[in-house]
């Protein structure tokens, strides 16, 4: 098993006809990720890497059965293509543009919790089941079979816990990259909860960063989960008050500091880790 | 992107919220002409775009011109938290019988648009939220929604705006809140909102700060002279040239170059680096997929500061590609050197092409290399994190 995309995912990719977009379908079809076709308005007919494009989301998913979709589109279209995708019936979109504007993604949660669908990103490296499904920009050396989910903020992150897993002999089951972009499709806690349903996967390994506010809402189902939760946080040693990076990681006065997150998590009965080597440790304590 | 007061005030009256004549002024001279042309005693407003000005000696009153010309000199030397006033908007001092507060803010962890308002206003919301929540009046609405004439007049009436500008109370509450959608904003805040001797209602202040990535969609804003700007108040110079680069940075003070990939591990190699007993001079963020130039003016930008004394590097490729990676610090050593020792691990996407073009140059120029230790998958990058620590440690040679 596996949450959000398996084998059997047939996956469309928005603006498949762009750069972005033909350079990664290429790849994701090279990792076996069952790829149906895609779309880029006013390009119908065409193919990418033998696949057929659409004008529209809808003509795609009659044609093709495509119930999941990546975007890869410039920022300002990302509102108009994931409610479309979402009125197209699709129930996973993936957004790997960053940037996306705050108010657009507003409309965008809206219609998917209308819809039951789940969004991801923006600026979200995408979704990872090794062995089966490679949705998104993540490098596949990182990752393997196996029975630990992750889910991430951050993009690198999630390759350097892949790759500490996948070396000690862990493996992953799905690992999500939830996205940088301050205001997200997703939250921590929704995916923890996708993790605590799914069999095989017996622990979780959830990585914040300094800033943001999607982390103090997972507290509430850590304490609810029966998986257990490993969690790190970046920014331990950022000094306050500077911005960094990701549009997401600003502090905000005593808001969203990395140490109080950590605190918060550990309390709510998270295991915390300071360091990637941390995670191999600490799932062998824990019998996983 | 934060807005001053003047420009926000300005937004502000597109939507019908009351505030107060006023002129700006970038000299002395300047508020002497403008003081001139008003009757009242004037108050003088330090634009900066940071709170707390009031308490930091920005604002001032004056009763004429020549008063105000003396007091502007003064203002305009003034740094507030580090931003330099570089201009002052001068309003006719106000009798004030009342403040309030109101703001419109997103919350992002429920996804809805909220209205926060106060029967006390001028001070910090944030502290009277805290010590005493039962003052404070919240409204949360989705993004489909529009603010209805009830709910305004809800808000005015538990802040305790006076009957009889019930009203006018409730239109600007309702013209906040437009703006707030119509301008894709993050924060808009009158604080305080005043009722006046004259029992009128105006906003004395002007909070405005924009989503940057939505700016796209008002051209117009543009008309009225509000661009983009730096919002940092005080920049290094590497700060100053890594932003003319276009590459987000931060000088820390430490000796060890950071030189990742994206901001995740950016931020996070920091943390390893204090672990491991180091000190991070920097932060940097090479953004999603950077090229072959952008990566080599990261390195310029560490391999000059003296600070540093070795680097490390990091990069995890997964839209960022390793053979664009790799190109650029082969040109990076090509055309500057490395001058320092530096530490690297690359892996990810394209990783064997990356490995590929470095051996290859490695045979033609094995001296371009002699400060480089190129590591890949194999390593795990807590030992890529000691090593730094080592290497900066031999190099500063505990002089510090």
């Amino acid at each position: 098993m596996a949450i959000l995309c398996d084998k059997n995912s047939k996956v469309m990719v928005q603006g498949i006809t762009g750069g972005a977009g033909k350079f990664h379908t290429e790849r994701m079809l090279e990792y076996g990720t069952r790829i149906v076709g895609g779309t880029s308005p006013g390009k119908g007919g065409q193919f990418v890497c033998e696949k057929p494009a659409f004008d529209t989301v809808a003509e795609c998913v009659e044609q093709t059965g495509a119930d999941v979709s990546i975007i890869f589109l410039p920022a300002r279209f990302v509102k108009e293509a994931t409610i479309e995708a979402i009125r197209a019936g699709i129930k996973f979109v993936v957004v790997v543009p960053e940037h996306i504007p705050i108010h657009d993604m507003l409309h965008v949660r809206e219609d998917a919790v209308k819809a039951g669908a789940t969004v991801i990103g923006g600026n979200t490296a995408g979704v990872m089941t090794p062995g089966e499904v490679n949705l998104g920009i993540m490098p596949d050396i990182a990752f393997a079979p196996g029975r630990v989910g992750t889910v991430s903020r951050s993009g690198s992150i999630t390759y350097y816990v892949a790759d500490t897993l996948t070396r000690t002999g862990y493996g992953e089951t799905t690992c999500v990259g939830l996205g940088g972009d301050p205001v997200l499709g997703s939250t921590f806690d929704e995916i923890l909860w996708k993790f605590e349903e799914d069999d095989k996967t017996k622990a979780v390994v959830m990585c914040g960063e300094i800033g943001g506010v999607y982390e103090e809402r997972a507290t509430d189902t850590i304490t609810k989960m029966k998986t257990p939760v490993l969690a790190m946080i970046g920014g331990i040693t950022a000094p306050p008050g500077k911005r960094m990076g990701h549009a997401g990681a600003i502090v905000e006065g005593k808001m969203g500091t990395a140490q109080e997150k950590l605190d918060m998590l550990t309390e709510a009965g998270a295991h915390p880790c300071r360091t990637f080597l941390d995670i191999p440790e600490t799932l062998k304590k824990l019998g996983v | 992107m934060r807005l001053y007061e003047f420009e926000g005030k300005g937004l502000f009256k597109k939507f019908r919220i009351p505030v107060a004549e006023s002129y700006l002024a970038r000299t002395p001279d300047e508020v002497y002409e403008a003081v001139g042309r008003m009757s009242t005693r004037v108050v003088l407003k330090s634009q900066v775009l940071i709170g707390g000005r009031g308490k930091a000696g920005g604002i001032k009153f004056a009763g004429g011109a020549n008063e105000a010309r003396t007091v502007a000199r003064e203002l305009f030397k003034l740094k507030i938290r580090g931003y330099k006033v570089d201009s002052i908007l001068l309003e006719p001092m106000l009798e004030i019988k009342q403040e309030y507060y109101l703001g419109v803010t997103l919350d992002r962890a429920n996804y809805k648009l909220v209205v926060i308002a106060s029967g006390e206003g001028g001070v910090d919301i944030e502290e009277t939220a805290e010590k005493h929540p039962e003052k404070i009046v919240r409204k949360s609405f989705s993004i489909h929604e529009d603010l209805y004439t009830f709910d305004a007049l809800d808000i005015a009436k538990k802040i305790g705006i006076p009957q009889e500008l019930i009203k006018d109370g409730a239109a600007i509450v309702q013209g906040l809140y437009k703006m707030f959608k119509a301008y894709d904003a993050k924060l808009v805040e009158i604080n305080p909102l005043v009722l006046t001797g004259d029992n009128k209602l105006l906003a004395a202040d002007a909070r405005v700060s924009l989503d940057d990535d939505a700016l796209f969609r008002h051209p117009d804003l543009k008309e009225m002279d509000i661009e983009m700007r730096h919002e940092e108040g005080e920049m290094t110079p590497r700060e100053k040239q890594a932003t003319e680069w276009g590459i987000p940075y931060l000088d820390l003070g430490g000796d060890i170059g950071m030189f990742p990939g994206g901001a995740g591990f950016g931020i996070m190699g920091n943390d390893f680096i204090s672990y491991f007993g180091g000190k991070v001079a920097n932060f940097m963020d090479s953004g999603g997929g950077p090229s072959p130039e952008r990566i080599a003016k990261m390195l310029v930008l560490l391999d000059e500061n003296p600070n540093v004394a070795a680097i490390f590097g990091a990069r995890f490729g997964g839209i960022s590609r390793c053979d664009d990676f790799a190109k650029g610090v082969i040109m990076f050593l090509k055309d500057h050197g490395l001058s320092k020792p530096m530490v690297m691990r690359m892996t990810g996407n394209m990783w064997q092409e990356g490995v590929r073009l470095f051996e290859e140059e490695k045979e033609k120029n094995p001296e371009l290399f002699k400060n480089v230790e190129a590591h890949g998958i194999e390593t795990p990058i807590e030992e890529i994190s000691k090593r730094a620590v080592e290497l900066a440690k031999a190099r500063s040679g505990g002089a510090k």
